[in-house]
């Protein structure tokens, strides 16, 4: 079926009435409205996941270090904050100071996501003797369902940080035009915003339970 | 021309290529770790993973993504390729939202004929008692196939008339994200393969999957999981980009309460599809990961002093219903925005009550979110919530009614013409009434509770199924068909096809009901003849067999009409819509110029009235 | 100093967020329950999404940015 004939005139018309200035800031509109629209869905998932603690352990939790808890979250805290001040550098022009806020926040993301893998996953014996395994009881379950997603996400935003980082080198945006710093950061603190909710909810709420195998 | 530079044969090369890296990299992974190298669960979910990634990376879906990433600029391309035929475009990465609705039509269109064959085979068997053909188990997995190839068909066939229709109906260039759009296509095909490879090692549970057969049953179920997943995947971005589209690139003057009514439709629907699907992609991943690793999160497992410290399965009916009920209104919605988009057009009278009708689209979604335990009536959880889910569910009647309402205020004292499109509206009414009427019986907990799991819920769930999506559907098709090709259907096999159908799926969906009421059970390869269903059976078998053959007449008729039909005008239909002011075939820029709005959506046969004006080429 | 785009306002609410996730920390030494917890993280989460995400900018028919 050919059912979409070319017609290469009306092109012209259509396009250069739209092109500029109003078009960047239409388009940026709708990706705003995109990028919370994804947020909004992915709620739905980390709800789904948080609804499931709440079905299988009811008021209990496992036994999870406390103090590596309020460390790890504390450094989640801090890289929004130094990733909101690597914005705000780029909404001021200021590309070293951008430069310097982004990396750091990077770096928090992956001592963040070492914190995990080594304390809550115990994936290095060698250094963290971890107790629980994804296979062994609900708790274990839970615990790397919740933190594997929310890990899945922290890796993600730290690919995307070195992205933007790479772009913003070459000299890809403008103190006016940063879409791709501004999405990176506002994807940065909802990952953030996640983990407000996950860190209570695995660290916090309920009683400790010693489970026999 | 060479084979290769077609997009879709690219995309096979690259799946098949992905599989067979990502199970070489599960067997390493083994090895690295010191386990046995060959694990058929593990190396299938690697190789599947694998799969689906490189069959959207081959076929392009994500190249200019990738550009971006390393800051190459990549302008948007028009029209078909330059050095290609002009059909390739189908088979290939396109970023016009009218090939890609078109996309999604025919691959829906397609699945639902895979579907029903499927259906037909076990149908067949169902026609006596007695295993005469299928043994239990390639029945199990004929019938759960069934289940979800249809499901999938009716989601791309959604996806489809959106796509195709909400730009064109807003008077919009293209969707808000074309290459999202793109993704959101493609990432089906590798997925529907999957699922379809899931036939090799079957998979026995029915479309629900409930664990814990669902945790022990072949391998089969691993591509299921991740193929829905996909699927979903696909829902949650396609459903972004048209709210996106919808609520931003409307033209001057087209405030929410004038957007044509299907837009309503599309948006309610669009709502649940973003939300709801993101918890069965959840739910299948949780089972995907118990059945690899062992994660107990829906098998009990007890401790030594017989405490539970594994899962629990009523966990997953939760998380699936409170996809699957929405995913429901998923389904229908759509196609009751198609009914009252059409009923005005061949009424020529305006639609009563646009305002209820836009606004049940929205209740109907809401009040969606909050029934899903009417499907567990029976499951063993708390007893308190079975009033809860009944009355939420009764609930569901109001808004469906306010619909059912309208449409018959919109046809009271019109002049009604019967082409096809408005045969099929009238058919889907008349079947989605079927499957209403027999909603409240199984909302009831005390009905439900003997009508559970019997063919009674089979006949309603095809009835609001057939009433709610397939007819209007076609209704859809037959009724665009000039605006997508340019030519004319025949009329008279339309009408064979309506006249043939019809009858049969009321005849099928009542004898459903009645073998159920008798006592049959839904999802069993044989039955006690002493129940007494057989020449029920029988009559369901047959118009079963009725139906499919007016499907085959439709395709028949679509595709001899795109060469020998009549031309058919921008305006057959002499509807107010803004896609039919344009010529058809649509051109690739729909719209030469700018609309605007300057006054309501459905007043037919109101003398000076005017729902949209082109504007001239400075009146930006 | 604490203009709504400074760097200033930034640290002041990473400060707030700081002494409420200590306060969480407690609470959950203390057991208080979940109900409470959650309403100390929704606050978080408000402000994040309102300083940090400037969610404002979605009806704001600000310029580029």
């Amino acid at each position: 079926m050919a059912a979409v004939t070319t017609s290469a005139q009306a092109a012209a018309v259509h396009h250069d009435a739209h092109a500029g200035h109003d078009n960047y800031a239409a388009q940026l509109r709708m990706n705003r409205l995109g990028l919370w629209l994804f947020f909004i869905s992915e709620a739905f998932l980390f709800g789904g996941l948080l609804a499931t603690r709440f079905y299988l352990w009811g008021d209990t939790r496992p036994e999870l270090d406390q103090e590596i808890g309020l460390i790890v979250t504390s450094v989640l805290l801090i890289s929004s904050v130094s990733m909101r001040l690597a914005e705000t550098a780029m909404e001021r022009g200021n590309r070293k100071a951008f430069s310097f806020f982004i990396l750091l926040t990077a770096l928090f993301g992956l001592i963040f996501l070492g914190g995990v893998m080594i304390f809550e996953w115990g994936l290095f014996p060698a250094i963290y003797e971890g107790h629980l395994t994804p296979w062994g009881d609900k708790y274990g379950a839970v615990v790397f369902a919740m933190t594997g997603m929310h890990a899945l996400h922290v890796v993600s935003g730290i690919v995307f940080i070195f992205i933007v980082w790479n772009l913003a080198r070459k000299g890809s945006f403008s103190k006016e035009r940063h879409w791709g710093v501004e999405s990176c950061a506002i994807y940065w603190h909802y990952v953030d915003v996640v983990w407000i909710f996950f860190y209570p909810a695995l660290y916090l709420i309920g009683t400790a339970a010693h489970v026999t195998h | 021309m060479q084979l290769t530079s077609l997009g879709l044969v690219r995309g096979l090369i690259g799946y098949f290529a992905g599989l067979v890296i990502g199970m070489a990299t599960v067997v390493i992974f083994r090895l690295v770790l010191g386990m046995p190298a060959w694990d058929e669960e593990a190396v299938w979910v690697g190789g599947i993973i694998f799969a689906i990634i490189g069959f959207v990376l081959a076929i392009g879906a994500m190249s200019d993504w990738l550009k971006w990433t390393r800051g190459i600029e990549t302008p948007m391309h028009h029209g078909p390729p330059a050095d290609k035929p002009a059909w390739t475009r189908y088979f290939a990465v396109d970023y016009n939202h009218k090939v890609i609705g078109i996309q999604y039509g025919v691959t829906g269109l397609l699945l639902l004929i895979i579907g029903g064959s499927l259906a037909l085979v076990f149908r067949a068997e169902l026609a006596d008692s007695g295993i005469s053909f299928l043994q239990a188990g390639t029945y199990n997995t004929f019938l759960s196939m069934h289940g979800w190839v249809a499901l999938a068909a009716i989601l791309l066939g959604v996806g489809g008339m959106a796509n195709y229709l909400v730009p064109l109906m807003i008077g919009a260039e293209d969707m808000a994200f074309p290459r999202l759009n793109a993704f959101a296509y493609w990432i089906n095909v590798p997925a529907i393969i999957t699922l379809i490879i899931s036939m090799l090692y079957g998979w026995d549970s029915g479309w629900t999957a409930y664990p814990p057969l669902s945790l022990r049953g072949p391998v089969g179920y691993q591509m299921v999981f991740f193929a829905i997943f996909t699927i979903g995947l696909s829902s949650i971005l396609g459903s972004l980009n048209l709210i996106v589209t919808m609520l931003m690139m409307r033209p001057k003057g087209m405030t929410l309460f004038r957007m044509p009514i299907f837009c309503w439709a599309i948006l309610a629907t669009s709502l649940i599809q973003l939300t709801a699907t993101q918890l069965i992609g959840q739910a299948f991943l949780m089972l995907s990961f118990e059945r690899t690793l062992g994660m107990p999160f829906f098998n009990p497992l007890y401790n030594a002093a017989g405490e539970n410290i594994g899962g629990q399965p009523l966990l997953f009916q939760h998380l699936f219903w409170f996809y699957s009920h929405p995913a429901v209104y998923i389904f229908v919605l759509p196609g009751l925005g198609i009914i009252s988009e059409l009923l005005p057009v061949f009424a020529r009278k305006p639609l009563f009550g646009y305002r209820w009708i836009a606004l049940s689209s929205l209740a109907i979604a809401l009040v969606g979110f909050l029934v899903w335990g009417h499907h567990m009536f029976t499951s063993g959880y708390g007893e308190y919530l079975r009033v809860i889910f009944m009355i939420s569910t009764l609930l569901v009647a109001v808004p469906t009614g306010v619909k059912f309402f309208s449409w018959l205020g919109t046809l009271w004292g019109g002049r009604l013409s019967f082409q096809t499109p408005m045969l099929f509206t009238l058919g889907a009414i008349s079947v989605f009434l079927i499957g209403g009427l027999s909603g409240p019986i199984l909302a009831t907990t005390a009905t439900d509770l003997f009508l559970h799991d019997t063919y009674f819920v089979v006949g309603h769930f095809h009835a609001t199924i057939f009433g709610g999506f397939v007819f209007p559907f076609f209704a859809a098709i037959y009724y665009w068909y000039p605006k997508m090709t340019g030519r004319m259907y025949n009329e008279t096999l339309g009408k064979l096809h309506f006249w043939l159908m019809t009858p049969g799926f009321w005849l099928m969906s009542l004898a459903q009901m009645t073998a159920g009421t008798m006592g049959m059970r839904r999802r069993i390869a044989d039955y006690d003849p002493a129940l007494g269903v057989e020449p029920v059976h029988l009559l369901v078998t047959i118009a079963g067999f009725v139906i499919a053959f007016s499907i085959l007449l439709m395709i028949y008729n679509l595709f001899t009409s795109a060469e020998i039909g009549a031309i058919a005008g921008n305006n057959p239909w002499r509807s107010r819509s803004p896609e039919w002011q344009i010529p058809s075939p649509v051109p690739e820029h729909s719209y030469a110029r700018p609309i605007s709005v300057v006054g309501e959506p459905y007043d037919y046969g109101l003398a000076g009235s005017q729902y949209i004006a082109m504007s001239g080429a400075g009146d930006d | 100093m604490f203009n709504r785009d400074g760097y200033g306002i930034v640290v002041l609410i990473g400060i707030i967020l700081a002494i409420l996730t200590i306060i969480e920390y407690f609470m959950g030494l203390y057991h208080v329950g979940a109900t409470l917890l959650m309403l100390v993280a929704a606050l978080k989460a408000i402000l994040v999404i309102y300083f940090f995400m400037h969610v404002s900018r979605l009806w704001t028919a600000e310029g580029e940015h």
